[in-house]
């Protein structure tokens, strides 16, 4: 043979394609892989193996190829370890080999090759443990260089992702035999019906094989199938899907590659598919034989080398090709390559009498003990009829029998049994709905996979009580395996098992010698089965070998169960496309835009983007801008968007009485018109959440919350209404966004607010502190009207229809301009309460109490509330520790948040720990650095020194306690 | 998993926050003193198997469900909402 | 009326945009009116439907299942829903249109443009997104209301402040499915 393209096949000879190889320009057809077109080009070294840098060729022709790793693409496009044996070909597709220095034919790293009786199993374990310090700096780094797969881009993934949900009656796995059969009869019985495959084209097997099917070829059978399913409204095809994991209640996890080319509107999509029952139809993988050097390129498993001469019409090498098999099927893969004129040097049965099914050489009772040929196989040693001898030899196909691709049944930690007639796993005890069916329920045969494909959905339908239409089902061969256990060629040399992760017979003996005896044992001491095909072509063989070695069966030796993948998940599709700033959804307020405009910088609050500060011209650091904004507030009136503030609407009977359980504090008592500062405790009586509560109406509160704890109150509050106190008569709506709510504060903010409502009466004596009404501002703009303070200052919030936010606070800062007003951010809010004494969120931590807080009088004795019973609890009441004021001795020395406190002169550790720093900030009022913290018997030392040590960063800073009110202590100025 | 709401039908698990221990329905009687809240508040049972627990529907209607779960297989055994449980007295 | 210049969700004005057969539509005028009643109101004495769970009554005045005895009222004449309601003594209403944005959905090419893109949008059974059936579930970690409207008709409900995530995520979905439709 002078070429290793054959007649035939499925490809299209009319529609040829460019590829590259490591540069060099090939020509393949539409209808090949990568690894046929390789193949078509009579390349079969194509890459380095992972610890050795042995010279590796394709070895199947399906998603479980464990050698050739290419990398596709270019710069930030480049998609390395990527299957060659799954790429559909494509114009212009360009692919590396990986893992070598220098061109692959001359690796510089395979001297590891030469060391190789270092490299043997658990070498790492027990030559770099000394000295301890080499590790990090020196031996990972160069053993991490060597060894490995594809490199990464390190640029960010430029292709579009994307998500989904499916929701069916029946999702078939695996659209060959087994499963098209199982897709026709539920979607002849009405079913809603997903028909995932892996491959580009359905068919699976059946594309693979010579065998016709109602005396046709098979592909034609595939199409009208295919065209059968595709026409019925109540089946979804899905080709190129590959269903990766089972999750609990029929969930599965499929990924859909929709497009190969760079730039694609969308290359994958995450599906996440709801499925009331499913059929595993995801066929079975072909295991090896080991024997020595059993690794070169040309060799093969004897399946794929006939689906390659079948469906992609290549040979596996120019020259002679043999087969080595225990069981029937490498004869089927003799016999198809004679067809396709391939020069057979025969099939080597380890069967003693195993006969030929056709007209070839046949070695019965023969095995293979050997190869030669550095880049790819020359030639093969034989042992026959009681003598070895070498004999010239292109490719190699072995045969080893099947194993059931029964990994998604073992995602629940179903246990695979060892069926000993079949000589394979079989799945028991799978996911409740996933019904095997085919090759990977064991009927391996065309005939019995098309009947267990119906059978399984017929299960299914009646499950979910449909009706199964009769079979209608092609004739087709029924052969059975014939294959004798034979697991491995013993003998010197290495005989590799997993070929991805460089495992040999020898490490597998080496792991029982140091008494590795349990599988798990086995598996994380040679790393077998997992690499990144998770031993789909080793794991049972080595299980076998194991078995051999301790005198057990295979039963008793075991097995390993599978995990989600099937197969690799890129970490982009599992992120569905949402990365950067859509990473999450974000929240704006009403006045977003006004405030981008005014130059605002802003802040992520939990999902909210808030204004920051509002740098004006001049000011070249952020002090500046906070402390401005902090003196305008104090001296004219400041505007700030407080929007994000949780609201919840209480409504009902039992409003009053529900916010007295739900508060710390007396609530039901409030009057109509009036708002009263509420603390919520969880049940454990430790503080939670605090903010105003606001009585609108008879039976009509207004509470709101902390912009982060806003979820966390409704929760609460829903769980307080539905499943402790459900005889209450009330109702909770969250009316968070419904409202923009503005805070003006400042001896100016009365001034400024007569300005815009309509003809309202703001007055101290009809609108004194601690006021609510609704109102219209801006002739006829319904607003609501809190006489609330956060800094201390006269202050208001005025809340309007959130579309009418942006106007609000345009027209304030115009009606404002004679009055100083200025728009002010998050940082001067905060420091214009640490200057108030108000806690917030540094405070409200969930292991501070009202006490603490200096709230304690406002937990009420006379009823009860959520927490109360508990913050009376010893551990509790006894805490001395208390909210306190903190003014920085050296006033222009920061007191960091997080510092702890100590007496002077006092040990710095936790027994002589005497309290910590909540907040800090420098206050403009003060004129120097103030802080919040929690003291031991705080509320008794006003005065003293003490010092706030961040043992950290190493600084200390002497600070004098002081009540936590540093602004208008006696609370005149917010009552004004 | 699903949560099989009992007015809305199966619903994906992302779609609740999950509390635990339905035990949280029995509040004391505030009167029980603090030795009763302390087995209230910390005091849960964690079975490998069948468990009562409680799953808010903070995406959905906003239902407090009982749910009752085999926490060895994730099989759902039971969902009723906390409310009628409550109202019906046999929490 | 007041002076102050109303803004919609995204802007000055309403958003609009196509993307192959799909329109999505910022909408106005609705007035959004929840609706809560006490544990054993009597439903007959109000003209207003009250859906059950998951329902979705479509009308000049269309109303939607949002809890156990809760429901949103989507109308453009308040003052006709209110007087529709005041037979129910106990009824709590709260108007909420401002804490909502709502994007309508519609389709030229029939279900499936819709049915493609709520696909990749939220994890609902199809029955539950047949038309007459209203949702709220999880949406780009987003709590949505998802009604539909009409065999070619949808609307997505979420919070105010969050219009430009949910209009990011829409958009962005509807012209994947608009450019595969072209490929």
């Amino acid at each position: 043979m002078t070429q290793t393209r054959l007649p035939g096949g499925l490809i299209d000879r009319n529609q040829p394609l460019s590829f590259t190889f490591n540069g060099r320009k090939l020509q393949g057809y539409q209808g090949d892989t990568l690894a046929s077109a390789l193949m078509a080009n009579d390349i079969r070294l194509v890459a380095r193996s992972f610890k050795y840098h042995r010279p590796r060729g394709i070895f199947s022709a399906g998603s479980e190829e464990p050698n050739a790793l290419l990398t596709l693409g270019e710069g930030a496009d480049a998609d390395p370890n990527t299957r060659a044996t799954v790429v559909p070909l494509r114009e212009g597709l360009v692919a590396r080999s990986q893992n070598h220095a220098g061109p692959l034919g001359w690796d510089l790293w395979s001297v590891n090759d030469l060391a190789a009786p270092f490299f043997a199993a658990g070498f790492y374990y027990k030559t770099f443990m000394w000295p301890r310090a080499f590790w990090e700096k020196l031996y990972e780094p160069a053993i991490r260089r060597a060894a490995g797969l594809g490199a990464l881009s390190q640029l960010p993934d430029p292709e579009t992702y994307d998500k989904g949900f499916l929701h069916c009656d029946l999702l078939v796995i695996g659209g060959g035999a087994a499963g098209l059969s199982a897709a026709l009869t539920a979607g002849r019985a009405g079913a809603n019906v997903i028909l995932a495959d892996e491959d580009l084209r359905l068919g699976g097997r059946l594309l693979a094989e010579s065998d016709p099917l109602d005396d046709a070829p098979a592909a034609d059978w595939v199409a009208r199938a295919e065209a059968e399913l595709r026409a019925l409204p109540n089946v979804r095809v899905m080709p190129r899907t590959t269903v990766f994991g089972v999750y609990d209640h029929g969930v599965y996890g499929a990924v859909e590659q929709v497009s190969d080319l760079p730039g694609a509107a969308l290359r994958q999509t995450l599906w996440r598919i709801t499925a009331k029952r499913a059929v595993m139809a995801t066929g079975a993988t072909e295991r090896h034989i080991p024997f020595r050097d059993n690794d070169r390129p040309g060799i093969l498993l004897a399946g794929a080398m006939r689906a390659y001469a079948n469906r992609w019409a290549v040979a596996p090498a120019r020259g002679k090709v043999a087969i080595f098999t225990n069981n029937d099927d490498g004869h089927r893969t003799a016999l198809d390559l004679q067809a396709k004129g391939v020069d057979l040097l025969g099939v080597i049965d380890s069967r003693t009498g195993a006969r030929p099914f056709g007209d070839y050489p046949i070695f019965a009772g023969g095995r293979v003990t050997g190869t030669s040929g550095r880049r790819g196989l020359r030639a093969i040693r034989l042992a026959w009829n009681g003598r070895e001898e070498e004999l010239a030899c292109a490719a190699l196909g072995v045969s080893g029998g099947w194993n059931p691709n029964i990994q998604l049944a073992s995602h629940h930690r179903g246990r695979p049994q060892w069926d000993a007639a079949r000589l394979a796993f079989l799945a028991q005890g799978g996911p409740e709905g996933l019904i095997p069916a085919g090759a990977a329920a064991g009927e391996g045969s065309t005939h019995h996979a098309l009947t267990s494909g119906h059978h399984a959905a017929a299960d299914a339908l009646r499950q979910l009580g449909l009706t199964t239409p009769a079979p209608a089902l092609p004739r087709a061969e029924d052969r059975q395996g014939g294959a004798e256990a034979f697991w491995h060629v013993p003998g010197k040399g290495r005989a590799w098992v997993d070929f991805q992760n460089d495992v040999t017979v020898k490490d597998i003996k080496l792991a029982h010698q140091e008494n590795m005896r349990s599988v798990e044992h086995l598996k994380r001491w040679t790393t077998l089965g997992m690499a990144t095909d998770q031993g789909k072509t080793s794991n049972v063989t080595a299980l076998a070998v194991m078995a051999e070695l301790t005198g057990r069966s295979i039963p008793e030796t075991g097995t390993t169960i599978f995990r989600p993948p099937y197969t690799p998940v890129s970490l982009s599709v599992l992120g569905g496309g949402d990365t950067g700033a859509h990473f999450r959804p974000t929240r704006l307020t009403p006045t977003h835009a006004w405030a981008k405009a005014q130059g605002a910088l802003f802040v992520e609050a939990g999902q909210w983007m808030r204004a920051q500060y509002f740098p004006r011209p001049g000011e070249t650091h952020w002090r500046q801008s906070v402390d401005r904004e902090v003196l305008a507030v104090r001296a004219g009136v400041g505007l700030c968007d407080v929007t994000t503030l949780g609201k919840i609407d209480v409504q009902g009977a039992d409003a009053g009485e529900f916010l007295n359980r739900i508060y710390a504090n007396m609530m039901g008592t409030l009057a109509v018109g009036k708002v009263r500062y509420g603390l919520m405790l969880r049940e454990d009586g430790f503080a939670y959440d605090d903010g105003t509560c606001a009585r609108l109406g008879e039976s009509h509160y207004v509470v709101t919350t902390t912009t982060s704890n806003a979820g966390l109150v409704l929760r609460t509050m829903e769980f307080a209404r539905q499943c402790l106190w459900p005889d209450l008569d009330v109702t909770l709506i969250s009316t968070t966004d419904a409202w923009a709510q503005i805070a003006v504060a400042g001896p100016n903010a009365r001034r400024l607010l007569s300005r815009v409502v309509d003809g309202f009466d703001l007055s101290n004596e009809t609108f004194p502190f601690m006021a609510c009404a609704e109102l219209t501002v801006a002739k006829g703009c319904p607003a609501r009207l809190f006489r609330i303070s956060f800094s201390g200052e006269l202050a208001y919030e005025i809340a309007v229809p959130a579309r009418y936010g942006q106007a609000l606070m345009d027209r304030l800062m115009r009606e404002g301009a004679d009055l100083g007003v200025t728009p002010y951010g998050t940082e001067a809010l905060s420091v214009l309460r640490i200057e108030k004494g108000h806690a917030a969120g540094a405070e409200l931590n969930g292991q501070t109490t009202a006490l603490m807080l200096g709230l304690g009088r406002m937990v009420s004795q006379k009823k009860d509330s959520i927490g109360a019973v508990m913050s009376r609890r010893e551990g509790l009441a006894q805490d001395t520790r208390r909210l306190v004021g903190l003014q920085a001795v050296d006033p222009a020395r920061p007191l960091p948040a997080g510092s702890h406190l100590f007496r002077e002169g006092a040990a710095r550790d936790t027994a002589t720990d005497q309290g910590w720093i909540t907040s800090a900030c420098y206050s403009p009022h003060v004129g120097g650095h103030i802080a919040l913290g929690f003291l031991e018997e705080g509320d008794t030392r006003l005065g003293e020194i003490v010092i706030a040590a961040n043992p950290l960063q190493g600084t200390e800073a002497a600070c004098r306690v002081v009540p936590a009110q540093f602004v208008d202590p006696e609370g005149g100025r917010l009552r004004d | 998993m699903l949560i099989p709401h009992p007015l809305l039908g199966p619903r994906d698990a992302q779609e609740f926050t999950y509390l635990g221990d339905a035990a949280l329905l029995n509040r004391p009687d505030p009167a029980s003193g603090t030795a009763a809240f302390c087995d209230y508040v910390y005091l849960r049972d964690n079975p490998a198997g069948t468990h009562r627990e409680l799953w808010y529907h903070e995406y959905g209607d906003r239902s407090w469900l009982l749910v009752t779960r085999d926490t060895l297989s994730h099989e759902i055994l039971d969902v009723r909402l906390a409310r009628e449980v409550k109202t019906g007295g046999t929490a | 009326m007041t002076d102050l210049i109303p803004m919609a969700a995204l802007g000055a004005t309403p958003v609009r945009a196509s993307f192959g057969p799909l329109t999505l539509t910022e909408e106005e005028g609705l007035t959004l009116v929840s609706l809560a009643l006490p544990v054993g109101f009597d439903a007959s004495v109000t003209e207003v439907p009250l859906p059950g769970p998951g329902g979705y009554a479509i009308g000049t005045t269309s109303v939607f299942w949002t809890g156990p005895n809760q429901w949103m009222i989507e109308t453009r004449d308040l003052d006709a829903t209110s007087r529709a309601l005041a037979p129910l003594p106990d009824a709590r209403t709260t108007v909420q249109s401002d804490g909502w944005v709502s994007f309508r959905i519609t389709s030229e090419a029939g279900a499936a443009p819709l049915l493609d893109l709520v696909t990749k949008l939220v994890n609902l059974p199809a029955d539950q997104l047949a038309p007459g059936r209203a949702t709220r579930t999880l949406l780009h970690h987003l709590g949505c209301f998802v009604l539909r409207r009409s065999e070619t008709e949808m609307a997505v409900l979420t919070l105010r402040s969050a219009a430009g995530s949910l209009w990011y995520v829409l958009s962005g979905a509807a012209a994947r499915i608009a450019a595969q439709e072209a490929t």
